[in-house]
């Protein structure tokens, strides 16, 4: 590759005190392609986040943006890096219309002098547009964002980072609180935004969900990195039993049969699970 | 089916079948003013019913005034409530700007300052700003709840106001502003009045009647044009329809103004009623599309259920009006004097006869609305029914009723409520409900609908503000028009704007609507905070400048207990309690609301201790129906 990466990083840690939050992470975001990063609750994926969008700085470690290095002093400053996150929470104003929320904070404006006033014209016009090339067809841009879909809201997110200027996008577990529908929708969004050229960094707990749409995936247990792989390095399988730590879930399989000792539901349950494990341990193998 | 539109820019994108199109009605309804309007205007008719003086000239003049002082801080607490925060210290502010800016200018031999107004009052309005500043900054610094940070500062602003008059001129009464140098220009700018009756205009019914004609019409066209699917085309064969009509209606207008004599006003009213009729069947002939599919009549028993009960409460609320009043020793003596005239005989005539009439109407206008889901046919029948039922009924008032504005005034406001629900029912016969949002002919429909507003209210006021020699020798007291009212339309509409086309509007929707959001977009938010208490410290200090002109002397008390009324006031115009969400404009009616019956209620007689009994139940129902309406918006959106 001739060009440097929108966004590297090398062997990045962080402590907080005395714990490791984060240990030896590389990978890399290149425009054009999807980066997932895979973790199950407490892997360090929160840590992550705010390493790249500015909240926190790494302990050790490298992090470039277009083959510089950098460290980021605040979000803002990531911000103006071209690296913008989509928070769960969207930081989207329900009881405010779609464009309101799209423009809220840069808000284009006409006039003369010191008045100056809103062209809402402009911002209703340019916000449809916007929402349409995520295709997204938003009829009438005066509804109440509250009232989109979880899955629209998403992409009045997405959409808003993307018109603002942003090269790399980093979205924070989208499809986590969202139905299957919805999320098959945002991970549409995530694919147009990847074909107009965004690097996309996809955190997610949801392997499904990941595989599907990512070029690369980082997979992060416990703080440590299972390791960073390109999509024709690894399975689908294979990274659904990385992500989990296969020796954990072999326990868990374990203790849910002892607890379902005596429990005819449960052990029905239990031996369904052990079975699936298995299933799942037997295809990676054969995979490799 | 849709057949391309005039419209310029907009790709030809089939519609999305997600979004239903919503009528004008409904997308009015979504307003978070709508509600208190409604109860405005009932309001008004309540005590225009039950007192005298209210809807004249001189009435208005009344609550006007006192609505525009509550107004102007009812607007700013609504605009700082949308941002999410309260100000318990605004009602004491307006009487410690008073004071303050008296004691500025006051004599230094009578304890003040002995500065010039030019002065003292540029100087007290800083220092109001810094007021406002402080509350904001302490309540960004210190996270605290701005309830309790602005009580404290509550205390702290009557406990100042009353140490300082004390200090200085050693009484709790703070005077006088006319000590100050300039008084006479800024007494002008803060306390001028127009007196009705020395400004005599005897053309004033005409131009009145004119303007309500000519914004009616508006308002009309407006609807039609909201409703109705354009042609592709205009078809110019219902241009010469139209001209007829407008030309019947101007033949009965002017001769309806020309004569004198019931049988003559009769005749000249059914032609200029025709005329309205062929007119607007002219217009929508030519602007809009047949529909294709017209539907036979249907009468379903959905349909004919609500409008026979509807037809049935009519006809009992005429019974019982009819027959409570045989007793002729129960005839009223029309100065109503007493609340409980309502638990009187002829009050239970007038709770029947009112009551059950207007539930009739109501689910006639049901039955009307479902009637049209049916058929477009069915739709007209029901309509047309109801408009004659209502027509019916205007014509038992005024041969039943012996207040002349019974007879008169509502008589021909029934009247004309049937011509335009006539008007509408035969129009929608043949044309189609739009299905789609059609941009072009909204914004015209918009146009024209707030065009026919304005000019009916500019009609309003010319009758309102001038004076004809007949009616000189008539006219009672003097009627004043405070520049307070002025003040006060001059901020709820800058407010308005503001809200809805700035940038610092959007961040106050903002940063009420979710704080953290806000501030993850770049949202100033602790500015925006602080900016809007400024605004409420600003318009505190506007009405300051208002009682002090007026009054000349300030008593310390002064605004103390009033920040509820504001709040109410804010609340009643639909503001949401948690921010976020509201209008100025809606904060403005609230006010209205709120005047209208403090004013009201003396008017008619009764004991004004029962205006806060009054206030409460306004404050709750207002509360539940913004409620409700919010919801049946939403649902439907």
């Amino acid at each position: 590759m001739s060009e440097p990466a929108l966004l590297e990083l090398e062997d990045i840690s962080k402590n907080y005190g005395n714990i490791i939050a984060l240990t030896g992470v590389t990978t890399l975001v290149n425009a054009g392609e999807v980066t997932c990063v895979l973790g199950d609750n407490g892997a360090g994926k929160s840590t992550f986040i705010k390493i790249i969008a500015g909240a926190h700085q790494q302990s050790e470690g490298i992090l470039k943006v277009d083959g510089e290095e950098v460290m980021f002093d605040s979000p803002r400053d990531a911000l103006a890096r071209g690296i913008a996150t989509v928070y769960q929470d969207l930081a989207v104003v329900p009881l405010m219309s779609v464009w309101r929320n799209f423009f809220l904070g840069s808000e284009p404006t006409k006039g003369f002098g010191p008045i100056r006033w809103i062209d809402r014209k402009k911002a209703s016009r340019i916000a449809k547009e916007e929402m349409g090339k995520m295709g997204i067809d938003i009829r009438d841009t005066e509804q109440a964002v509250g009232t989109l879909s979880g899955g629209e809201r998403q992409s009045v997110a997405i959409a808003r980072a993307a018109y603002f200027g942003a090269k790399v996008l980093l979205l924070d577990e989208p499809t986590s609180a969202l139905g299957v529908k919805q999320s098959g929708v945002v991970l549409k969004y995530i694919l147009e935004a990847r074909n107009r050229g965004l690097g996309v960094i996809f955190i997610t707990h949801n392997p499904n969900h990941a595989w599907p749409v990512g070029d690369r995936f980082l997979i992060l247990n416990r703080g440590v990195s299972m390791g960073n792989f390109a999509k024709d390095e690894i399975t689908r399988d294979e990274l659904i039993m990385m992500m989990a730590g296969g020796a954990e879930l072999e326990e868990l399989t374990r203790e849910l049969e002892q607890a379902a000792a005596g429990d005819e539901a449960l052990s029905h349950l239990a031996e369904e699970f052990a079975e699936e494990v298995g299933e799942l341990e037997e295809r990676a193998e054969h995979d490799e | 089916m849709t057949t391309d539109v005039a419209t310029a820019d907009v790709p030809a994108a089939a519609p999305d079948e997600r979004l239903a199109y919503r009528g004008p009605i409904q997308r009015l309804l979504v307003q978070p003013e709508i509600g208190a309007l409604l109860g405005a205007i009932s309001i008004w008719v309540f005590f225009w019913a039950v007192t005298v003086p209210f809807g004249t000239a001189i009435g208005t003049a009344n609550w006007l005034d006192v609505a525009a002082t509550l107004g102007i801080m009812a607007v700013a607490v609504a605009l700082l409530m949308i941002g999410g925060e309260f100000d318990l210290s605004a009602g004491a502010m307006t009487g410690a700007t008073g004071i303050l800016v008296i004691l500025l200018v006051k004599d230094t031999a009578g304890g003040g300052a002995g500065l010039s107004l030019w002065i003292g009052i540029p100087l007290s309005f800083v220092l109001a700003l810094g007021i406002g500043w402080f509350n904001g900054t302490l309540v960004e610094r210190t996270a605290l709840p701005s309830f309790i940070v602005t009580l404290g500062a509550f205390f702290v602003i009557k406990g100042a106001k009353l140490g300082f008059a004390k200090l200085f001129v050693e009484t709790i009464q703070v005077g006088r502003i006319d000590e100050g140098a300039g008084h006479d220009f800024w007494r002008k700018i803060f306390s001028s009045v127009w007196t009705r009756n020395d400004h005599i205009f005897n053309s004033r019914d005409t131009v009145y009647v004119a303007l309500l004609v000519v914004g009616g019409v508006a308002i009309l066209l407006g609807l039609l044009e909201l409703t109705y699917r354009r042609r592709a085309s205009f078809n110019p064969g219902g241009l010469p329809i139209a001209g007829i009509g407008a030309a019947a209606g101007l033949v009965g207008l002017f001769a309806l103004h020309g004569t004198e004599g019931t049988g003559a006003n009769f005749i000249w009213s059914i032609v200029m009623g025709a005329g309205v009729l062929i007119g607007a069947y002219g217009i929508a002939l030519w602007r809009f599309e047949p529909n294709p599919d017209r539907g036979a009549l249907q009468l379903p028993g959905g349909l004919l259920r609500p409008a026979g009960l509807g037809t049935g409460l009519v006809i009992l609320g005429v019974f019982f009006g009819l027959i409570l009043d045989s007793a002729p020793a129960l005839k009223p003596d029309r100065t109503v004097d007493t609340i409980f005239f309502l638990l009187t005989e002829q009050g239970l005539r007038a709770i029947l006869f009112v009551g059950l009439s207007i539930v009739g109407l109501v689910l006639l206008l049901i039955a009307a609305s479902r009637a049209r889901n049916f058929s477009s046919t069915s739709g007209t029948v029901v309509s047309i029914y109801t408009a004659i039922v209502v027509t019916v009924l205007a014509f038992i008032i005024q041969s039943e009723s012996d207040a002349p504005k019974f007879r008169a005034e509502l008589f021909s406001v029934l009247l004309l409520v049937a011509l335009l629900m006539a008007t509408w029912a035969v129009v929608g016969l043949y044309f189609e409900q739009r299905r789609f949002p059609d941009e072009a002919p909204d914004r015209l429909g918009r146009v024209l609908a707030i065009a026919g507003v304005v000019l009916a209210s500019v009609g309003v006021v010319f009758r309102l503000l001038f004076t004809t020699d007949s009616e000189l020798p008539t006219l009672v007291g003097q009627t004043q028009f405070r520049v307070s009212i002025l003040w006060f339309l001059l901020s709820a509409g800058l407010a308005t704007w503001v809200l809805a086309r700035t940038k610092f509007g959007s961040w106050t929707f903002a940063v009420g609507g979710s704080k953290s959001a806000s501030r993850q977009v770049g949202v100033p938010a602790a500015r925006t905070k602080t900016q809007l208490f400024m605004i409420v410290s600003a318009a505190a200090w506007l009405v300051g400048m208002l009682l002090a002109f007026r009054l000349q002397t300030i008593q310390a008390s002064t605004g103390d207990g009033k920040e509820f009324e504001y709040i109410i006031a804010a609340v009643v115009g639909g503001t949401l309690l948690m921010g976020g969400y509201g209008s100025a404009a809606g904060a403005a009616i609230g006010a209205m609301i709120m005047a209208m019956s403090f004013q009201g209620i003396p008017f008619a007689g009764w004991n004004s201790d029962w205006r806060f009994l009054f206030l409460g139940v306004i404050l709750l129902l207002a509360v539940m129906a913004n409620n409700y309406i919010r919801k049946t918006a939403e649902e439907a959106s």
